[in-house]
C-alpha cells in the first residue's frame, strides 16, 4: 500500500536548533563537574628525538598543581588495528606537537604556568619527513619495532623493519597485458598536502576514574561505542566498567572518530586519585597535536583505446601516515578499493602504501581518502580525455560503470547503485558545458569551467551495525535511543522523521535523547562513512516495526481480533475499517486496562538494529571482494574566473549532483552539500600543513592557516538531488554527508586546464601556486 | 585583583577579577554563561562575539577589567521572555544551524548589524559575518537566515508603522 | 588568559607616561595584538596601561588640509565617519582590510603603526599622506614623520616611558588617495604585499609606499607623474619599488611571490590614481 509520506522527505526543520541559537546546547567545552581539575601539555618542539630527560621538579611545586605525568608512567597501547601509539611519548617522540608531559592542577593557568617550567631535554634523531622517501631503505625508522606492534591481522600487513605500516593491493586482470596492448597511454603524479578538519569545537575530554578501575567519560566525539571500546582493549577493562557520554558536539569531521583525549584524560584523573580532570585542546594543539588527514602523493597510469575505452588502470598512492597509522591503514585500504573513480576497468593494478613519517599522525577526515584519490583520478581522466582528443564528458561517459559492469573488487554494478551517468549529465548541462564561458570583463582575467566525477562507500568493518531503542511515553510519544552521534549532520532529525512515519504519530511526539549515553544508548559502531541515516534509519524502522507489533497484539487482546487484523494509524490502533473502535497509544503504551482492572500488555519497547550485510573482506593479494554495503555518486562541474596577474581565483558557478536514492529531509541534505562543498573547497584553494626543513609544524593557527570564510563562498552554488533508489536503504536513501567535498578540487583543477592551459598537480592552488605556474608559462614562451 | 561592574544582559554584576582574565573567560567561567565560546583563543574566528555596548567584540582578545562600566550582550540575553527573537527563530528556520558551536558568535555579529543599520545588502550581511568561522554549513544558509530576520523585522516595522504603533 | 601582568586605568597622558617610566609596562589600547602576544608567550609586560579613558586620546579632526587621529579611536570609527571616507577614502579602506569587524571596533589606528608589523595595512596610506607622529613622555612631548618612525621588524623609535597621542596625516582636498592589498584569501588575512599612493596633481607628483616587502613599511622617493602619461608613471613607479624592495620568504608568501605581486599593485594603483591605461 503505497501511501504518501507525511514526514520522511519534508524540509522538517531541525529540533536541536533551538538549543543551539539561545547557547542553552551544551558541549564538553561547557561541562564542569564538582572538584573538577584542568590540564595542560607539554609538546615536543622536535620531529624525532630520544626524551633524555624531564625535569618538573618547579612544576610539582607550584601551589594548585595536583600531578605532573609522563610517558613513562603509562605502559598503554592505543590502538585497534594497530596499536603504534603511547598516551604520552614513552622514550621516543615522533613528531613535533606529540604530548611529552600532562600537568593537573586546579586551574587551566596554573596548568600552563606549570607546563612552562618544565625543563625536556632532548637528544634529537634523525627524521624523515617525504613518504616517498621514507619507503627507501635508507631511511629512518619511525617504528624500529613495528615487527612487534599487535594488529588487526588478515586485514592489514605492515612490512616489518620498514616505515610501511599497510599495503593494500588491487590485481584486478592483467594490467601488464592490457597496458602494452592499449592505443593511448598517459601517466601523471599528484599531490595532497595534511590538512586538518578544524572542527569549531576543539576536542575536549572530561575524565573521572572510579573506584574498582571503572571510568566515566564526557568527550566531544563521534563514536562513544569506539571510545568505550579502545579504552577497554588498551586498559584491559571490562567494557561495562567504561561509561561514556557524548553531549552536543561542535562539529567532528572525521577527526573525532577515533579515540582522541580520551586515555589521557583517564589516566590524569586516576593519577589525582578520581578527581575529575577536564583536557581541552587549545587551536594550536588542534593543529598541532591532534591528528590531521594524511596527506597522498598518487600516481596514475591510464590505458585506453581510440575509441575512448580504458583499457588498463594502474595507481600507486604513498600515504603520509605521519608517526601513527591506526587509523590511516584503514584509509590506505579504503582509497585502494576505491582508488579508480567510478569507471569500468577490467585490468587494474592499485598499490596503496601506509608510510609513517615524523610528522602529525592522520585519521578519518570527510571523504575517508576519496578526495585525495579522485583529485588524481579525476585529473588523470581530463587529462586523457584530451590524450585522445576527446571531449571530458564523452570520454567519462565511454567508461562509467553500468548495469552489467564490475568494480575494481569484482563487484558488480547494477541499478540499485545508483546512476553517475545522470549525475555528469546534470551537471553538465547546468553550467552549458558545450558552450565556452563568457568573456570576462578584463583583458587580464580568464575563465574556464571543469567537472569531475565522485564516488563513495561506506568505509566500514565487514561487522558494522547499529541498533535503536524506542520506548514509548504515558501520553503516547515515542522517545528514540541511539549512540549514533548527530555533530550537526542532522540525522536526528532525520530518524525521528521515519519513527514518527513508522509510528504512525505526529513529528512533535517523537523525541529523541539528544545525550549519548552507552549505559543507556544502545550501540552503534561509530558516526562516520556516510553510514548513520542508512543504519540508524533502518534500525530505527525495526524499532518502530516492533512497537507497532507490541501494541497490535495488546490491541487485539483488547479488542478481541486476531492481531493481523489490527491497523495503526494517527497514533491509535484499530481492526482494519473499524476506525470508531480505535484504541488510542497513550491508553496501550503501558500497558491496556480493561474496564474491570485487568491489565495486560506493559511498557511498549521497540528495538531495532542492523548489521552490514554481505560484505567479506579483501583478498590480499587481488583485493577482490565486497567491501561496499552501497555506494553512492555523484558529479561536480564548475565554472571559473582567474585574475592571471595575482593567480586569484574566483568561482562562479559550482554545481553538485549526487544521487541520493531518496532525500530523507531536502532542507538538511542541503545543508550537508553545502557545507561539504565549502569544505572541499578549503581542501582545493587555501588549505594544507606547512613544516619547516625540521619537521616543525609552521602553521597551527588562523591566522596561517585559512579555512572558507563568508566573504569565500562561490559566486553562485546549485545543488541538485536525484533520487534512483538504494535498494536496502530507508525509504530508498543513501548516504550523502562525505560525498560533497570529493571532487572540489579534482573539479577546479580540471577548470583551471579549461582556463589557463596548464595542468595543477599539487594542492592547495593557492594564488601564489597558480601565479607561478602561470609566469613559468608566460617566460618559457 | 580588580573590582568590576558589569552590566550583562541587562543585570549588572559586580564581581572581583584578576587583571589576566578576559571577558570571555568571566562570562563562561563566573558567570555561566557558556553560550559563548572559545575558538582559538586569538581573535580569528569570532566564536567568542559577544556585543560591548552594542558593538560586536571578540571578547577572548578582551580583559574583564576593560568591560568595567560598560555593558555585555550574550547570547543568553539574546530570546525574551522565553521567545525566541526574530533572529533567533529565521536562524531555525532557513536550516542555519548545524553543529550550532558558530552560531551564537554568528548571532551576536547579526545582532549587532541590525543594530547600526537596519536593512543590510547581501554584502553588509556577508561583510558582518565574515568574522566569523563556520566549518558546517558553507555560510549561505546562514546569510539566508539574515535576510529572513532582516525582511521580518522591517515587515513588522512596516506593519507597525501602518498601524500606527 | 596566560601571563602575569597587572593593570591600571589611566584619566591623563601624564598618568600613563609615569607608568611607563616604571619599566616593563605597555600601553593596553584596543589589545588585539598585545594580548596575543602575550597569550602566545612572546611578551610578557609587568603591567598594562588603559588609555582608553584618556579624554584627549578619543579626538578625530577632519579639517580642510589634514586628519587627526588620536590613539584610542578604533578603526571602525575610520570606516563609519563620511567625512573620514571622503578626506581620506585610502585610509577607510585599509582600515576596512585589516581583521575583522569585532576586532576593528576595538583595535586602534595608532595600535596598528606601534605595533609595527612590516605589513601593517595603515602604514603605507599614513606614509603617503606624509603622517606625523604626536608621542609624550616622561620627559616631554615630541613629533616625529611617521617614515623615521618605523625603525625594524616591530620596532618603533619609542622610548620605553613613551607614548603615542595622535598622528596627524596631511592631505589637501586635491590629493588623491589610494589602497591595495594582496591577501591569501577573501577572508580576513595580513598582506602578502600592500601599496598605498597619493597623488598631488599640483605637485604632479606620484608618492607611493609599500608594505610586507621589507623590515618596515617603505615610503618611496616621489616619482614626478602626469595624468596624460599614467603608463610612464607606472614604469617608473614599478621600477622605483623594486630597487627598494627586500622581501623574504615566509609562512604565508615567498619572496618571488612578493616581487611577482609588487609590480601588479603598484601598476593598479597608479591606475586608480592617474586613470587608465597602465
Amino acid at each position: 500500500m503505497a501511501r504518501e509520506l507525511t514526514y520522511v522527505g519534508k524540509p522538517v526543520a531541525r529540533d536541536d536548533a533551538v538549543d543551539k541559537v539561545t547557547g542553552a546546547a551544551q558541549y564538553t567545552h561547557d561541562l564542569g563537574l564538582p572538584g573538577m581539575l584542568h590540564a595542560a601539555l607539554v609538546l615536543s618542539p622536535h620531529a624525532s628525538a630520544r626524551i633524555a630527560s624531564i625535569d618538573a621538579r618547579d612544576a610539582e611545586a607550584l601551589p594548585g598543581v595536583r600531578a605532573v605525568v609522563t610517558g613513562k608512567q603509562l605502559p598503554y597501547r592505543l590502538g585497534l588495528y594497530m596499536q603504534d601509539k603511547r598516551i604520552l611519548a614513552e622514550d621516543t617522540v615522533r613528531y613535533q606537537g606529540e604530548a611529552v608531559v600532562a600537568v593537573v592542577a586546579d586551574t587551566l593557568e596554573t596548568a600552563r604556568a606549570a607546563c612552562r617550567t618544565i625543563d625536556v631535554t632532548y637528544e634529537p634523531l634523525p627524521s624523515v619527513l617525504d613518504p616517498r622517501e621514507a619507503m627507501e631503505d635508507s631511511a629512518h625508522r619511525v617504528h624500529p619495532d613495528l615487527h612487534t606492534y599487535d594488529h588487526m591481522e588478515g586485514v592489514f600487513f605492515p612490512k616489518p623493519h620498514t616505515n610501511i605500516a599497510h599495503h593494500q593491493k588491487i590485481r584486478k586482470g592483467s594490467f601488464e597485458e592490457a597496458i602494452a596492448a592499449a592505443d593511448v597511454r598517459w601517466t601523471g603524479s599528484f599531490d595532497n598536502p595534511p590538512v586538518q578538519h578544524v572542527p569549531m569545537e576543539t576536542h575536549a575530554t572530561i575524565a573521572q576514574a572510579l573506584p574498582q578501575r571503572r571510568m566515566e567519560l564526557w568527550t566531544s566525539s563521534q563514536s562513544p561505542y569506539t571510545v568505550r571500546h579502545l579504552m577497554s582493549v588498551c586498559f584491559g577493562i571490562p567494557h561495562a566498567s567504561i561509561r561514556v557520554h557524548v553531549p552536543y558536539v561542535g562539529g567532528g569531521f572525521g577527526g573525532k572518530a577515533g579515540l582522541g583525549l580520551e586515555p589521557l584524560a583517564y589516566v590524569l584523573s586516576d593519577a589525582v586519585g578520581g578527581r575529575p580532570v577536564k583536557v581541552v585542546a587549545t587551536r594550536e594543539e588542534e593543529f598541532n597535536m591532534l591528528p590531521s588527514r594524511q596527506g597522498l602523493h598518487s600516481t596514475v597510469e591510464i590505458g585506453a583505446n581510440r575509441d575512448g575505452k580504458i583499457v588498463a588502470l594502474k595507481a600507486t598512492y604513498v600515504w603520509d601516515a605521519g608517526a601513527y597509522a591506526d587509523y590511516g591503514v584503514n584509509i590506505g585500504r579504503a582509497a585502494a578499493y576505491s582508488g579508480a573513480g567510478p569507471y569500468c576497468i577490467d585490468n587494474c593494478w592499485i598499490d596503496s602504501y601506509v608510510v609513517y613519517t615524523n610528522k602529525v599522525y592522520g585519521t578519518a577526515y570527510r571523504g575517508f581518502g576519496h578526495l585525495e584519490v579522485l583529485w588524481g583520478i579525476e585529473r588523470a581522466m581530463d587529462q586523457m580525455a584530451r590524450a585522445l582528443g576527446m571531449d571530458p564528458v564523452a570520454f567519462r561517459s565511454r567508461n562509467l560503470l553500468k548495469p552489467g559492469d564490475t568494480t575494481i573488487t569484482g563487484e558488480p554494478f547494477t541499478p540499485g547503485h545508483g546512476n553517475p551517468q545522470q549525475c555528469l549529465d546534470v551537471v553538465a548541462e547546468a553550467i552549458d558545458w558545450g558552450s565556452p564561458p563568457d568573456s570576462p570583463d578584463d583583458a587580464h582575467r580568464v575563465r574556464g569551467k571543469g567537472l569531475a566525477m565522485l564516488h563513495k562507500a561506506p568505509a566500514m568493518p565487514t561487522f558494522t551495525s547499529c541498533s535503536a531503542v524506542i520506548k514509548l511515553d504515558e501520553d503516547g510519544a515515542a522517545d528514540i535511543l541511539i549512540s549514533g552521534v548527530d555533530y550537526g549532520q542532522g540525522t536526528y532529525t532525520v530518524l525521528r522523521q521515519v519513527a514518527a512515519e513508522e509510528l504512525r504519530i505526529p513529528l512533535e511526539k517523537v523525541h529523541i535523547t539528544w545525550e549519548c549515553d552507552t549505559a543507556f544508548s544502545p550501540y552503534d559502531w561509530q558516526t562516520v562513512a556516510s553510514r548513520f541515516a542508512y543504519m540508524g534509519g533502518n534500525a530505527v524502522i525495526e524499532a518502530a516495526q516492533d512497537c507497532l507489533r507490541q501494541i497490535r497484539s495488546v490491541a487485539a487482546r483488547a479488542l478481541d481480533v486476531s492481531p493481523d487484523a489490527i491497523v495503526c494509524e494517527d497514533g491509535a490502533a484499530f481492526p482494519e475499517g473499524q476506525p470508531e473502535r480505535a484504541i488510542p497509544y497513550e491508553q496501550l503504551s503501558l500497558g491496556y486496562t480493561f474496564a474491570n482492572g485487568n491489565s495486560i500488555g506493559g511498557p511498549v519497547i521497540g528495538h531495532g538494529r542492523y548489521i552490514a550485510t554481505g560484505l567479506t573482506h579483501l583478498d590480499p593479494e587481488t583485493g577482490q571482494g565486497l567491501p561496499a554495503q552501497y555506494w553512492t555518486y555523484g558529479a561536480h562541474a564548475v565554472e571559473i574566473e582567474v585574475d592571471t596577474q595575482t593567480g586569484e581565483i574566483e568561482i562562479l558557478n559550482l554545481v553538485t549532483a549526487i544521487d541520493a536514492g531518496k532525500v530523507l529531509n531536502p532542507k538538511l541534505c542541503d545543508g550537508q552539500i553545502v557545507g561539504g562543498v565549502i569544505q572541499g573547497l578549503g581542501s582545493a584553494l587555501w588549505e594544507g600543513f606547512v613544516f619547516d626543513e625540521n619537521g616543525r609544524f609552521l602553521n597551527p593557527a588562523f591566522v596561517d592557516y585559512k579555512i572558507p570564510t563568508a566573504k569565500d563562498i562561490p559566486r553562485r552554488t546549485q545543488r541538485i538531488l536525484l533520487e534512483n533508489p538504494q535498494p536496502g536503504g530507508p525509504y530508498g536513501a543513501r548516504g550523502v554527508a562525505e560525498h560533497p567535498m570529493i571532487s572540489i578540487p579534482s573539479a577546479i583543477g580540471n577548470a583551471l586546464y579549461d582556463a589557463l592551459g596548464i595542468e595543477f598537480t599539487t594542492l592547495p592552488l593557492d594564488y601564489e601556486r597558480i601565479l607561478r605556474r602561470i609566469r613559468e608559462r608566460t617566460d618559457a614562451s | 585583583m580588580h573590582d568590576i561592574r558589569v552590566t550583562v544582559n541587562g543585570h549588572q554584576e559586580s564581581a572581583s577579577v584578576p587583571a589576566t582574565q578576559t571577558l570571555l573567560e568571566f562570562l563562561r567561567d563566573r558567570l555561566a554563561l557558556t553560550g559563548t565560546k572559545e575558538g582559538c583563543g586569538i581573535g580569528e574566528c569570532g566564536a567568542c562575539t559577544v556585543l560591548l555596548d552594542g558593538r560586536p567584540v571578540t571578547s577572548c582578545l578582551m580583559l574583564a577589567v576593560e568591560a568595567d562600566g560598560r555593558s555585555v550582550e550574550t547570547i543568553e540575553g539574546e530570546a525574551v521572555g522565553g521567545e525566541l527573537s526574530v533572529l533567533q527563530q529565521a536562524f531555525v528556520d532557513a536550516g542555519a544551524v548545524q553543529c550550532g558551536f558558530c552560531t551564537p558568535g554568528m548571532i551576536m555579529s547579526a545582532r549587532g548589524l541590525f543594530q547600526r543599520n537596519a536593512d543590510p545588502s547581501d554584502e553588509e550581511i556577508v561583510e558582518a559575518i565574515a568574522g566569523n568561522l563556520c566549518r558546517c554549513t558553507g555560510y549561505e544558509a546562514i546569510v539566508a537566515a539574515i535576510r529572513l530576520a532582516r525582511d521580518r523585522l522591517n515587515a513588522a516595522t512596516a506593519k507597525g508603522d501602518r498601524d500606527g504603533t | 588568559m596566560r601571563g602575569t601582568f597587572e593593570y591600571v586605568k589611566v584619566r591623563t597622558v601624564d598618568e600613563a607616561c609615569r607608568h611607563l617610566a616604571e619599566g616593563e609596562a605597555t600601553v593596553l589600547a584596543g589589545g588585539t595584538d598585545l594580548l596575543v602576544e602575550i597569550r602566545n608567550g612572546l611578551r610578557s609586560p609587568r603591567l598594562l596601561v588603559d588609555c582608553k579613558s584618556v579624554e584627549t586620546l578619543d579626538q578625530l579632526d577632519v579639517r580642510q588640509d589634514e586628519v587627526t587621529v588620536g590613539a584610542s579611536v578604533p578603526l571602525n570609527l575610520l570606516i563609519e565617519r563620511k567625512d573620514v571616507r571622503e578626506a581620506v577614502p585610502a585610509l577607510s579602506s585599509a582600515a576596512a582590510s585589516i581583521g575583522t569587524y569585532q576586532l576593528r571596533n576595538r583595535a586602534t589606528l595608532i595600535g596598528n603603526i606601534c605595533n609595527a608589523s612590516p605589513a601593517a595595512d595603515s602604514a603605507p596610506v599614513l606614509l603617503v599622506l606624509r603622517a606625523e607622529v604626536h608621542i609624550c613622555g616622561a620627559s616631554g612631548s615630541r613629533t616625529l614623520p611617521l617614515r623615521d618612525f618605523f625603525v625594524g621588524v616591530k620596532k618603533t623609535a619609542l622610548r620605553d616611558d613613551e607614548l603615542v597621542t595622535a598622528i596627524t596625516m596631511h592631505r589637501p582636498a586635491r590629493l588623491r588617495t589610494a589602497f591595495r592589498k594582496q591577501q591569501r584569501i577573501r577572508g580576513h588575512d595580513l598582506a602578502v604585499v600592500n601599496v598605498a599612493g597619493a597623488y598631488d596633481p599640483e605637485e604632479r607628483q606620484l608618492r607611493l609606499a609599500v608594505g610586507s616587502c621589507a623590515p618596515t613599511p617603505l615610503l618611496l622617493e616621489p616619482i614626478p607623474a602626469d595624468r596624460s602619461n599614467p603608463r610612464d608613471a607606472a614604469v617608473q613607479a614599478v621600477e622605483a619599488a623594486m630597487r627598494a624592495v627586500s622581501p623574504i620568504s615566509d609562512v604565508r608568501a615567498s619572496a618571488d611571490h612578493r616581487r611577482a605581486i609588487l609590480p601588479v599593485l603598484i601598476r593598479r594603483t597608479v591606475e586608480d590614481l592617474l586613470g587608465g591605461g597602465v
